[in-house]
């Protein structure tokens, strides 16, 4: 049995082996033979890129983990454009950053096959939203493949490049977190080699084609544009990932794109319906494989339309069945049948299939009772900061600093990262609205209680200079960033602090990676993607080479000098920067880098204050009215032993 | 006992293995030319998060998610994560095997939420109709020698329970291939001694 950093990149026809959805999707660019592969980790589409740098030293393309997506954009842009084919991954809301050079890009296009693979997150489970990429594709006038399976993630991005390169444009291939993170056996096919030159030709097929500006101009190149869509739409009819299963005459009928089809197919068998129900399962969500949609509105009385996201082919449909069959029933989202938001699954289209066809679903409505009642034993469990994460110190620190300094109702602004766990808050505890017409002031009871505001990558520092410029005075303002986001999208907002004399406190945590995602490397951790030395970047360098003057270097294990060093900054009266400083310590301890200390608890000088459990620490319990440190979950970091006030928590020595 | 379909939970938190665990069964189970789908479900945290992953065995499937009620086993690596998932997924009839070592939620901790007992667990899965096997697979992985084997005890205790599809070899071996190097032994040791126990009970 073979590793996989060896399995992914093994040229094994017909192997069958267990992918996970984005592990699919890399395996696909390996057998397409892409050259350039660049990305921003973002969960849940990190593990694409991940798995591209595994294979790229072995097979000799390149893989990378850009600074941001825009830029990881144009790297693969740029290589597309020499006529090799390139990769870009990113999660729904990285697309985000890439949408101007996308809308520009699409303005002539591309030479070689250029993926863009996206992994949208319906029910926001690792995201501030649960926008539909599909959409782009519509506005971008580009065709998007929608698998419904890890084997079809394959099959459909190696076809991507193909097809990106028949029509000269970009092709998406959007997953959802239940496709990039669920895994199924794969069947492998041929890798080809990535042996194309690169090539540069200004004039390549249309005059000034990678300029957009270039005469004809925009207007004949978004012209250029349209004129591929007829292509485009005849392609998708005969494409395997669009079929359309007409048995008999059946008077209902389902339209199911990408992982709509398989929750679709479930439903199906659940309600006994096999056979019975007309079944079109697409593939491309846009553009739509017309004429497979209109066989299906003739031949059928009513339509469930099942898609994850927004209802983007169901509104194609409608607009379709008006001319087809404006007598057909559709049921989808818009109607009510299918629920607007979050993420769907087999139960609820069973229950809107069965709606359908006017059966019913088998129910224990005695079980259901019982659940009810149990329901209330289950005790829910709020995400937490790692126990001996580093940044338990700085949100400590803030605390304490803001507590003193911080005037009545200071602002925390937040940002993505782990240390976007601060705004989470505690599942188990309720929240009220408030109406109130002045600054209000709300008592921290754990970090995860910190953040007021928390929106994207670099919006906190953004922010904060809005509130500041704004002449909110009644606390502090404060920003709070991590490493990698500091990077990725800090740096001009830092510049505009200064240029634009904005002031307020900028704390910048850096554990060294880029940990929420899964620990990928950023210009502050010294390697590539690929694991090659690269130069380290600091965050202090860079502010003072943006015009930064309070610049502080703290390690947040050291409470106290945290502490001081916030307050200093607060009371500076400039645009201050803090840089709490310390390794990630999951990512430590993996390394055998971390060296816990002897923690000694004294269960009789516990006064049951619950100052450490407030800390927020996962390693230290409360039972019957006294704290604890978990040996299985305390490392020894021995912050709490800092946080307690009655040297219950000691550390040894 | 074989079935033409098996859906399995692995619940656990963030941290303690279940995701590798439900990989190590859709391996053995492609090992075995058997259909698998994995379908993962946990928080943005690397850590502390609720965790669960869905294992889907047989011809007939595609969703990666199980429907409701419709798990035969739910596979529990922290107890209140058992019920939790037991309580939406396990089907009339099912088996929660449980670890007995809980892991307490920030919200217990805080004072905001109030841990359900194991008698109180037991009891609410029994009026389900479900049985409930419980073994103290934290202390069977430090006695194996490592206590990060836990999830690797509760696979062997899965395995000595003779409701997967899969042979023993086959799991034992896939386990093998999908842990450290360094703690081979170890897990081996910490399967063993999943399975005699749920043997025994």
């Amino acid at each position: 049995m073979i590793g996989f950093a060896d399995l992914i990149v093994e040229d094994a026809p017909g192997k069958r082996v267990l992918l996970m959805g984005n592990e699919a999707i890399a395996r696909g660019a390996i057998e397409a033979g892409v050259s350039v592969a660049a990305s921003y980790p973002g969960t849940p589409a990190s593990e694409i890129l991940e798995t591209l740098a595994l294979a790229a030293p072995k097979l000799g393309f390149h893989a990378e983990w850009s600074v941001n997506e825009k830029i990881a954009f144009e790297v693969a842009a740029g290589a597309a454009i020499t006529g090799v084919r390139a990769l870009t991954s990113m999660k729904n809301a990285g697309l985000n950053w890439v949408m101007d050079m996308f809308m520009t890009l699409v303005y002539g296009g591309v030479r070689g096959g250029f993926v863009i693979a996206v992994g949208d997150d319906p029910d926001a489970h690792y995201s501030s939203n649960e926008q539909d990429t599909r959409f782009a594709a519509f506005y971008g006038e580009i065709p998007c493949l929608e698998p419904a399976n890890p084997q079809e993630a394959k099959e459909m991005t190696r076809y991507a490049f193909e097809l990106s390169e028949r029509l000269e444009l970009p092709v998406f291939v959007r997953s959802v977190t239940r496709i990039c993170h669920a895994s199924g056996d794969v069947e492998l096919g041929k890798i080809e080699k990535p042996e194309r030159k690169p090539v540069f030709d200004r004039h390549w097929k249309l005059p000034w084609r990678w300029n957009v500006y270039g005469p004809p101009g925009p207007v004949e190149k978004h012209r250029w544009l349209h004129e591929q869509m007829p292509q485009m739409k005849k392609l998708v009819e005969t494409l395997p990932w669009n079929k359309l299963e007409l048995l008999g005459e059946p008077t209902f009928g389902i339209i199911a794109s990408g992982i709509g089809a398989s929750y679709a197919r479930e439903a199906v068998k659940m309600l006994g319906l096999e056979n019975k129900v007309a079944f079109l399962k697409l593939g491309t969500p846009t553009p739509l494989p017309e004429q497979l949609v209109g066989r299906m509105l003739k031949s059928v009385k009513s339509v469930l339309v099942v898609e994850e996201g927004e209802p983007l082919v169901e509104l194609q449909v409608r607009g379709l069945a008006k001319d087809v069959n404006p007598d057909i029933k559709l049921l989808g989202k818009l109607t009510g049948s299918m629920p607007p938001v979050g993420e769907i699954n087999t139960d609820i289209v069973a229950h809107a299939l069965a709606k359908l066809v006017k059966r019913k679903l088998p129910a224990d409505r005695p079980r259901e009772l019982i659940k009810g009642e149990i329901k209330s034993l289950v005790a829910p469990r709020s995400s937490t900061l790692c126990a001996g994460c580093p940044h338990l110190g700085s949100y400590w620190a803030l605390k304490l600093a803001l507590r003193k300094v911080g005037g009545k109702v200071p602002i925390v602004n937040g940002d993505i990262g782990c240390y976007e766990q601060g705004g989470y808050g505690i599942a188990g505890k309720e929240y009220k609205p408030s109406s109130s017409s002045e600054s209000v002031r709300y008592p921290i009871d754990a970090p995860y209680e910190t953040l007021d505001t928390n929106y994207i990558m670099g919006g906190g520092v953004g922010l904060m200079q809005g509130q500041f410029q704004a002449g909110y005075k009644d606390g502090a303002i404060v920003g709070v960033a991590g490493d990698s986001t500091f990077f990725h999208a800090c740096i001009p907002a830092v510049i505009n602090a200064v240029y634009n004399k904005a002031k307020g406190l900028f704390l910048v945590m850096d554990n060294a990676w880029t940990a929420m995602t899964g620990h990928q490397p950023n210009p502050v951790t010294g390697i590539t993607a690929t694991g090659e030395e690269t130069k380290l970047l600091c965050v202090e360098d860079v502010a003072k080479a943006c015009g930064v003057e309070f610049i502080r270097t703290v390690d947040p294990f050291d409470l106290k000098a945290t502490t001081a060093a916030i307050e200093e900054a607060l009371k500076s009266d400039k645009f201050a920067i803090v840089v709490a400083r310390h390794v990630c310590t999951l990512q430590a301890q993996r390394q055998k880098k971390f060296v816990g200390k002897r923690m000694i608890f004294d269960r009789d000088k516990c006064t049951g204050c619950k100052l450490c459990v407030s800390f927020g620490c996962p390693g230290i319990v409360f039972k019957e009215g006294k704290a604890g440190l978990d040996p299985i979950l305390c490392n020894g970091c021995g912050m709490c032993a800092e946080v307690c006030p009655t040297g219950a928590i000691r550390v040894e020595g | 006992m074989r079935m033409a379909e098996l859906n399995l939970i692995i619940a656990g938190v963030g941290g303690q293995g279940s995701i590798r665990a439900s990989h190590i069964v859709g391996i053995a189970a492609i090992r075995e030319g058997l259909r698998a789908r994995v379908g993962e479900t946990f928080g943005s945290a690397m850590r502390g998060g609720a965790v669960a992953s869905h294992v889907r065995i047989g011809k007939g499937v595609f969703a990666p998610l199980i429907a409701k009620d419709g798990a035969e086993i739910v596979l529990a690596l922290e107890p209140l994560e058992g019920l939790r998932n037991a309580v939406e997924f396990l089907a009339k009839g099912g088996l929660l095997l449980t670890n007995t070592r809980a892991w307490m939620p920030v919200d217990v901790n805080i004072g905001r939420a109030e841990y359900p007992s194991l008698e109180a667990i037991k009891g609410a899965v029994e009026k389900l109709g479900g049985e409930v096997v419980a073994i103290d697979a934290t202390s069977l992985a430090q006695q194996a020698g490592n206590v990060r084997t836990m999830n690797v005890v509760m696979l062997g205790a899965l395995a000595g329970s003779g409701k997967l599809p899969i042979s023993v070899e086959t799991l034992k071996e896939v386990v093998k291939e999908n842990v450290p190097p360094k703690t081979i032994e170890a897990n081996l040791r910490a399967f063993e001694l999943g399975f005699k126990t749920i043997r025994k009970s």
